[in-house]
C-alpha cells in the first residue's frame, strides 16, 4: 500500500470540506499535535508525503516552537525541489530550509547580551512573584531568545501527550486557582514583569503546562512565511494554514491563534486539534488530529499526481477578468489579456476558437516585409484548443493574474497558460482537455522568419504544452528540451518567483484610490511584459500586445516607455538603447544622404534602422494626405540622446557612459551642429520640421526641437575625451540657437510663426476633449490655428525642466494647454504629470485617470490592435516626475510631491544607481528604505542619497 | 420560395419600384410577386405588371394596413414600395410608404420615382453609425444574400458628436481603427466589407459617398420611428438620394454564433 493510500484510508471516513476541494500552492503548518500526534511518533508517511510534495512543486513551510533538531530528527525529510520545505523553529527565531543534503540555516534572530540578560531577568523575577503568590514553578530551559517556566513541575504532568491537553489544563487551573489566579493571570504576570525587566515586546505565550518569555513567537514566523512564499509570487490565497490550536484554551488565545497574523487573511485555515473552547469562526474545524493532516497531504498529492489545473490567487486588486465572450470587444480583451516575457508576446485570445478572435503570436524585433511595409513577423499560435467531436465550446472566464502573468480560463474545462519571464520565448499550457485535442502550432498564416518546438505530455484528459520561440530552429529546439526537463510544475514556480522579482522592484502603491491603483498596475503589467532585458530590444508601439503599427519603433519607446525601466529594472532599459546602438551605422547613413553629419534616427523604425514610415494615409475625412513625419520629424534624433541621459542618471552605467552611451550622445550632437542654419540674425535655426504637435507641418526654429537640440549639444560637450575644437563647435552653437522664449510673457512661442496663426481656444470650441481637433475642424484649419495635437513646448518642462527658465511652467500651461486638443493618447499622462506640479490637482487627475482607463476603456478605438504602451509609460511617469516629484539629479534622487488631497499616501518601488529603494511620499513627508538611504529635508524639497 | 412583394400603386413611380424589386429579388434568389390596393382604378398598376411581368394580385381596403397584411406572409422576405411619386415633394416617404415601413417587421425598399435603376445590385452601401444593436440590422439582408456576390461598402460618419478623441499617428491608427471597426460593426459573416469614413452630417453623406463609389442601393438600419425628432438621417437620405434605399428594422441585439456568455447581461465585461 503506498503512503498515499493508506493516509487516505486512515481518514476517508468523511469527505473534505469543499473549501479543500482545490490545488493550494503552499501548506503552512503547526509540528506538535497537527503534524504528529507527539514527539516520538513516527513521521515516515509524513515524511514521504512531504518528499512528493515538494517534488510536484509543493512548498510546505513548518512552524514550531521546538528547535530544529526536534522537527528535523523527528522528519527527516530530504526535498529534491522544486518545492520547498521551511523549518521555522524556535517560536519565531529561526528558520531552516530542507533540502536533499540536510537543513540549512536561512534566518535567525540575534538577541543582544542585553536581551538575554532581560529574559533571565523576566524568568527569574516570574517564578519568584508566582512563588510569593503560592504557586511553586521552575525554569525549565533556557532556549534561543525565550525562557521556558514550568507551571507544573510535578513528576505526572512531566510530559503529557497531547491528547490529554483538557486533563492538563484542568490540572493547572486548579493548582492556579488555589493560588487564586488563573491561567491569564500568570500570563499577565510574566509580560508586565518582562517589560520591566527590559524587554520592551515581550513575547509570553503558553501552552498550559507553560509560561515562555521571549523575543518572538509564532506570528514572526508566520508573517516571514507569508513574506517568503510571496517573494516567490505565491500569494495567501494559494496557501492553507493548518494547526491544532486555534481556539483559547484557559482564557488564552491558542497558540496557532498567532499563525493567522493579518498577512495571511486571504489564507484558508484550518484545525485537525480537538479544540475544546471551539475554534475561532474562520478557520475550518475538522478534528481528527494528524491522521487528517495527513489526508490533507495526500489529496493535494493526488491533485498534483493528476494533474489539477492550478489557481490563481484570486485577490481581486491583481486579476484582471473577462466573463464571457462579447464578440464586439473581443478583439480589445485579448490585448489587455495578452500573455508576454519580453521577447515573445501572445494576445489572449481564448483556448477555444470563435470567428471574433483575433490571435498573434509576436516575437520581439523579428519582422518581415520591406520599407514602410514591414511589420513584425506573426508566428505560429501555440494556446488553441478544439473542443471535444460534438460538443460545443464551453462558456469561459478569462482571468489574468498580473501579480505572476498567468492567465487562466475558468469553465468546464480549465486551463491555465504563460509566457515565461524566466525562459523568454518560452511559453506553457496545461488544459483539461476532456476529449477535445489541443491544435498543433500552424504554420498557416505564420511567417517563416520564427520557428517554434512544442512538447506535449497528455495523461487522461489534462494536456501540458511547453513550446519554444525563435528565429534560429536550434536554439528553440534547445529551449524547449530544457524547459521540458524542468517540466511544467518548475516552469510554474520560475514564472510566479520571475514577475514577483519583478514587481518586488517596480510597484507603484496608490493608497486611496483602488480603481486607479489597480489600472496602474495593470499598466505597468504590460510594461514590464514588453521589454526584453537581453541584447537588443526593439520596442513598438504596441508593443507584443497586438499588430497595430506594425511593431514600429518611436519615440514612444525612448522618451515613454524606458523611463520606467531606467529606474526599476536597468537591463531592459540598456537593452532599449542597445537597440539604437546597433541601428548607429543606419542612422549616420541617413544623416550622410541628407549631407549631414553624425547620426540622424528615423522616426519610425524596425529591423534595419532605416526609416519605414508609411508615405501615405487615407484620413477618416476621406481625404488621401501625405505623411511627413519621416521626412521632418527629426526631434527623435535628441530624443534618442535624452534617452541615454535618463539611463545614466539613474543607473550611473559607467561601461556604458564611456562606451555606446558616449557614441550615441556624441553622434546626435554631430546632427544637430550640422542641422543648424545661420540666419541673418546671426543666430542658429533649425528650419523645416515637424515638432510634437502634428498638426503643424513643416515648421521653423520648433520650441521642443531647439531646445532638446541644445541640451543635445550641451551634454554630448560635457562627455570626456570629446574633442576640443568638437566641443567648442557644439558649444557655440548651443548658445547660437534659437528658442522662442519670450522674457516678458515668460512663454516660448512654439515655433516661428506660431503667434500670427488664428487665436483659437479650442478648450472653448471643442464639444469635448480630447479630441482629434483635425478631424472636427479639417487638417487646414487645424494647421492655421493654434490647436496643438499634444504637449509641445510643455514636453520640455517634463523632459528637460533644467533646461527651461524657472517660473516658465505656470505662464505655458496657462498657455498651451486650453490650446490643446490632447488628440495624441502621449497627451493626457505628460499634462497629468505637469498640472500636478503646478498643484492643480483636479484637472491633473482628470488627465492621469484618461490616460490610466486610456485601454481599459477602449478609448481610442484602437485597442483591439495593441495596448499604448506609451501611454503606460507617460502615466508611470506621471505619478513619479508629476505627483511624488521624483528626479534623478546629480547623483541623488530629488523628492519634491505633488500629493492631491485624494491620496494618502504614494510609495515607489526604484532602483538608483544599482541599489533598491522603496521611496514612501505621504502627508508626513518622505520616507526612504530600506537602510542605507539618507533623507534630508532641503527648504522645498527632500534629498534622498545612498548612505 | 421567398418573395419580395412589390407595392404597386398607380403613380408613375411604378415602374421604377418594379425595377428596383427586381434587382433586390435577384440578390436574395426571391421571386416577385406585386398587390395592388384597388382604389381608384388599377390600370397604371396592371400595365406596370404586365409589362415587368410580374404577376399582380388586387385586393380592396385601407392601402396601408392591406399592405401590410400582405408583406407579413411568411414567404415574404421584403416589400417594396415607391416614395411619393410627385416632383413638388421631392421624395419624402408618402404616408403610405411611410404607415408600411413603420409598421411591417421586415426590410423595406424604398424606391425614388426618377431614380437610379439597375438591373442588377452589384454594390451596396450601408452607413453605420457605429453601435452594436444597429450593426446587426443589416445581417439579415446578408443572410438572405448568402451567396449572391455583391461588394460591400460600409460607412461611417463622424459627426460633432460621434468625433474621436484621438488620431495619433493616422499612418497607422487609421488602419487599426477600420480594421476593428468592420470586425466590431459589420458581423454578417462576408469577408471583404470596404469600409468609407467621412466627416460630416451623416444624412448629408450618405448619399454622397453612395454616388462617389458607385453603389446601386443604400441599406439602412433604422428603428421605425418617423415622430418627430426620430430617423432624421432616414427622411434626409430619402431626400438627397436617388438611389433605392432599404429600410431594414433594428432587432434587438443578438448573439452571434460560438462561444457565448453564460450571462448576457455581464458578457465579455471586463471586472470592474
Amino acid at each position: 500500500m503506498s503512503t498515499t493510500e493508506h493516509a487516505r484510508r486512515r481518514g476517508a471516513d468523511e469527505p473534505l470540506p469543499a473549501s479543500l476541494d482545490r490545488r493550494f500552492e503552499a501548506i503552512v503548518f503547526d509540528w506538535d499535535g497537527t503534524a504528529v500526534p507527539d514527539r516520538a511518533a513516527d513521521a515516515a508517511d509524513l515524511r514521504a508525503l512531504v518528499e512528493e510534495l515538494c517534488g510536484r512543486g509543493l512548498d510546505l513551510v513548518v512552524i514550531t516552537g521546538t528547535h530544529v533538531g526536534n522537527v528535523d530528527g523527528q522528519l527527516g525529510a530530504r526535498p529534491a525541489g522544486p518545492g520547498r520545505l521551511y523549518l521555522c523553529v524556535n517560536r519565531g527565531s529561526e528558520v531552516f530550509v530542507a533540502g536533499e543534503d540536510g537543513v540549512e540555516l536561512l534566518d535567525r534572530r540575534e538577541a543582544t547580551p542585553e536581551e538575554e540578560a532581560a529574559l533571565d531577568a523576566a524568568a527569574a523575577a516570574t517564578v519568584e512573584e508566582l512563588g510569593r503568590r503560592g504557586v511553586a514553578a521552575a525554569i525549565v530551559s533556557k532556549r534561543l531568545n525565550r525562557r521556558k517556566i514550568d507551571l507544573i513541575p510535578e513528576p505526572e504532568w512531566a510530559d503529557p501527550p497531547k491528547a490529554r491537553i483538557a486533563e492538563l489544563l484542568k490540572a493547572v487551573q486548579e493548582r492556579l486557582g488555589a493560588a487564586g489566579i488563573s491561567l491569564g493571570d500568570a500570563v499577565e504576570i510574566a509580560t508586565t514583569i518582562a517589560r520591566s525587566a527590559g524587554v520592551p515586546d515581550p513575547r509570553v505565550t503558553s501552552d498550559a503546562k507553560h509560561v515562555e518569555v521571549g523575543l518572538t513567537d509564532k506570528a514572526d514566523a508566520a508573517r516571514w512565511a507569508v513574506a517568503e512564499l510571496a517573494r516567490r509570487g505565491v500569494g495567501p490565497g494559494l496557501t492553507l494554514v493548518a494547526g491544532d490550536e486555534f481556539g483559547p484554551l484557559g482564557g488564552l488565545p491558542g497558540s496557532d491563534s498567532l499563525l493567522l497574523v493579518p498577512e495571511a487573511a486571504a489564507a484558508v485555515a484550518l484545525t485537525v486539534g480537538a479544540e475544546p473552547s471551539g475554534a475561532p469562526a474562520d478557520v475550518l474545524a475538522l478534528g481528527g488530529g494528524p491522521e487528517v493532516f495527513l489526508r490533507i497531504l495526500a489529496d493535494q498529492l493526488e491533485r498534483r499526481r493528476r494533474g489539477d489545473v492550478p489557481e490563481l490567487d484570486g485577490s481581486s486588486d491583481w486579476t484582471l477578468a473577462v466573463e464571457g465572450l462579447d464578440p464586439a470587444l473581443e478583439r480589445v480583451h485579448e490585448s489587455l489579456l495578452t500573455l508576454a516575457d519580453g521577447r515573445l508576446g501572445t494576445r489572449g485570445a481564448p483556448l477555444f476558437d470563435h470567428p471574433s478572435v483575433e490571435r498573434a503570436v509576436l516575437l520581439s524585433g523579428v519582422y518581415t516585409g520591406d520599407g514602410s511595409r514591414t511589420e513584425l513577423a506573426r508566428a505560429a499560435d501555440w494556446s488553441r484548443l478544439l473542443p471535444a467531436p460534438g460538443s460545443p465550446a464551453p462558456p469561459l472566464t478569462r482571468r489574468l493574474d498580473l501579480a505572476t502573468g498567468l492567465l487562466r480560463e475558468e469553465g468546464p474545462r480549465a486551463s491555465l497558460r504563460f509566457s515565461s519571464l524566466a525562459r523568454p520565448g518560452t511559453v506553457a499550457l496545461r488544459a483539461a482537455t476532456n476529449g477535445g485535442a489541443v491544435v498543433p502550432p500552424s504554420r498557416h498564416d505564420a511567417s517563416d522568419a520564427v520557428n517554434v518546438a512544442v512538447r506535449e505530455r497528455q495523461a487522461g484528459p489534462i494536456v501540458d504544452r511547453i513550446a519554444a520561440y525563435d528565429v534560429n530552429e536550434k536554439a528553440a529546439q534547445a529551449a524547449v528540451e530544457l524547459a521540458e526537463a524542468a517540466g511544467f510544475e518548475r516552469l510554474l514556480r520560475e514564472q510566479r518567483h520571475a514577475w514577483a522579482s519583478r514587481w518586488a522592484g517596480a510597484d507603484v502603491v496608490l493608497e486611496g484610490d483602488p480603481a486607479l491603483q489597480k489600472a496602474i498596475r495593470f499598466a505597468l503589467f504590460h510594461l514590464m511584459a514588453s521589454v526584453g532585458d537581453e541584447g537588443e530590444a526593439a520596442v513598438g508601439a504596441r508593443g507584443l500586445t497586438g499588430p497595430a503599427y506594425s511593431g514600429h519603433v518611436f519615440w514612444d519607446s525612448d522618451v515613454f516607455v524606458l523611463p520606467f525601466l531606467a529606474a526599476t529594472h536597468p537591463p531592459a532599459a540598456r537593452a532599449m538603447l542597445e537597440y539604437r546602438v546597433r541601428r548607429l551605422p543606419a542612422a549616420r547613413e541617413a544623416a550622410r544622404e541628407l549631407g549631414r553629419a553624425g547620426a540622424r534616427f528615423a522616426w519610425e523604425s524596425a529591423a534595419d534602422g532605416r526609416d519605414v514610415t508609411p508615405p501615405s494615409v487615407r484620413l477618416a475625412t476621406g481625404e488621401l494626405v501625405r505623411i511627413r513625419t519621416g521626412e521632418l520629424e527629426e526631434h527623435i534624433v535628441g530624443d534618442v540622446a535624452w534617452a541615454v541621459a535618463c539611463y545614466l542618471d539613474w543607473t550611473d552605467d559607467e561601461p556604458f557612459a564611456a562606451g555606446p552611451g558616449r557614441e550615441l550622445l556624441v553622434e546626435t550632437a554631430r546632427y544637430w551642429a550640422s542641422r543648424v542654419r545661420r540666419g541673418a540674425d546671426g543666430r542658429a535655426h533649425i528650419y523645416g520640421v515637424i515638432g510634437p504637435d502634428e498638426y503643424h507641418e513643416p515648421v521653423d526654429d520648433n520650441a521642443f526641437t531647439n531646445v532638446l537640440a541644445r541640451w543635445n549639444l550641451r551634454r554630448a560637450a560635457a562627455v570626456p575625451g570629446v574633442d576640443a575644437a568638437e566641443r567648442g563647435t557644439w558649444l557655440e552653437v548651443a548658445d547660437a540657437l534659437v528658442d522662442g522664449y519670450d522674457r516678458a510673457s515668460g512663454i516660448y512661442e512654439q515655433f516661428a510663426g506660431f503667434s500670427d496663426l488664428e487665436p483659437l481656444v479650442i478648450a472653448e470650441v471643442a464639444p469635448k476633449r480630447p479630441i482629434a481637433a483635425d478631424l472636427l475642424l479639417g487638417a487646414e484649419r487645424t494647421a492655421r490655428a493654434q490647436v496643438l495635437k499634444q504637449a509641445d513646448v510643455l514636453m520640455l518642462h517634463h523632459l528637460l525642466p533644467e533646461e527651461v527658465p524657472a517660473g516658465s511652467l505656470v505662464p505655458n500651461l496657462d498657455f498651451y494647454e486650453p490650446r490643446t486638443a490632447h488628440g495624441s493618447s502621449l497627451s493626457p499622462a505628460i499634462h497629468a504629470a505637469l498640472l500636478a506640479r503646478a498643484g492643480r490637482y483636479r484637472p491633473a487627475l482628470d488627465a492621469l485617470r484618461i490616460a490610466a482607463r486610456l485601454d481599459l476603456d477602449d478609448l481610442t478605438g484602437s485597442t483591439a490592435g495593441g495596448l499604448h504602451l506609451a501611454t503606460m509609460g507617460g502615466l508611470w511617469q506621471a505619478l513619479v516626475h508629476g505627483f511624488a516629484g521624483v528626479r534623478p539629479r546629480d547623483g541623488r534622487l530629488h523628492v519634491d510631491p505633488r500629493l492631491p488631497r485624494e491620496w494618502n499616501a504614494l510609495e515607489l518601488s526604484l532602483r538608483f544607481r544599482g541599489r533598491p529603494l522603496r521611496l514612501r511620499v505621504d502627508r508626513r513627508g518622505v520616507s526612504a528604505s530600506p537602510d542605507g538611504w539618507a533623507v534630508e529635508e532641503a527648504p522645498d524639497h527632500w534629498e534622498v542619497t545612498p548612505r | 420560395m421567398k418573395k419580395i412583394l412589390i407595392a404597386l400603386d398607380n403613380s408613375p413611380a411604378g415602374r421604377a419600384v418594379v425595377a428596383g424589386a427586381q434587382a433586390l429579388a435577384l440578390l436574395l434568389d426571391a421571386g416577385v410577386e406585386a398587390v395592388h390596393v384597388h382604389e381608384d382604378g388599377d390600370r397604371t398598376a396592371r400595365s406596370t405588371a404586365e409589362a415587368a411581368g410580374v404577376p399582380l394580385r388586387t385586393v380592396s381596403g385601407t392601402v396601408a394596413d392591406r399592405l401590410v397584411e400582405a408583406g407579413e406572409a411568411g414567404d415574404v422576405v421584403a416589400l417594396a414600395i415607391g416614395a411619393r411619386g410627385t416632383a413638388a415633394a421631392r421624395r419624402p416617404l408618402g404616408s403610405t410608404a411611410a404607415a408600411v415601413a413603420t409598421t411591417l417587421a421586415k426590410p423595406v425598399l424604398v424606391v425614388p420615382p426618377d431614380g437610379l435603376e439597375a438591373p442588377v445590385f452589384r454594390s451596396v452601401l450601408v452607413p453605420l453609425e457605429g453601435t452594436v444593436s444597429s450593426s446587426l440590422a443589416p445581417r439579415s439582408v446578408f443572410e438572405l444574400a448568402a451567396g449572391a456576390e455583391i461588394d460591400v461598402v460600409a460607412l461611417h460618419v463622424y459627426d460633432q458628436a460621434s468625433m474621436p478623441s484621438f488620431t495619433d499617428q493616422p499612418q497607422h491608427e487609421q488602419r487599426a481603427w477600420e480594421h476593428e471597426f468592420v470586425q466590431r460593426y459589420c458581423p454578417w459573416g462576408i469577408t471583404g466589407v470596404r469600409l468609407e469614413t467621412r466627416v460630416g452630417r451623416t444624412g448629408e453623406v450618405i448619399a454622397q459617398v453612395a454616388e462617389e463609389c458607385g453603389c446601386d442601393v443604400i441599406a439602412l438600419g433604422w428603428s421605425q420611428e418617423l415622430a418627430a425628432g426620430r430617423a432624421a438621417v432616414v427622411r434626409e437620405t430619402l431626400e438627397r438620394s436617388s438611389h433605392p434605399l432599404l429600410l431594414v428594422p433594428v432587432r434587438r441585439a443578438e448573439p452571434t454564433s460560438g462561444v457565448e456568455a453564460t450571462d448576457a447581461a455581464t458578457a465579455g465585461r471586463v471586472q470592474p
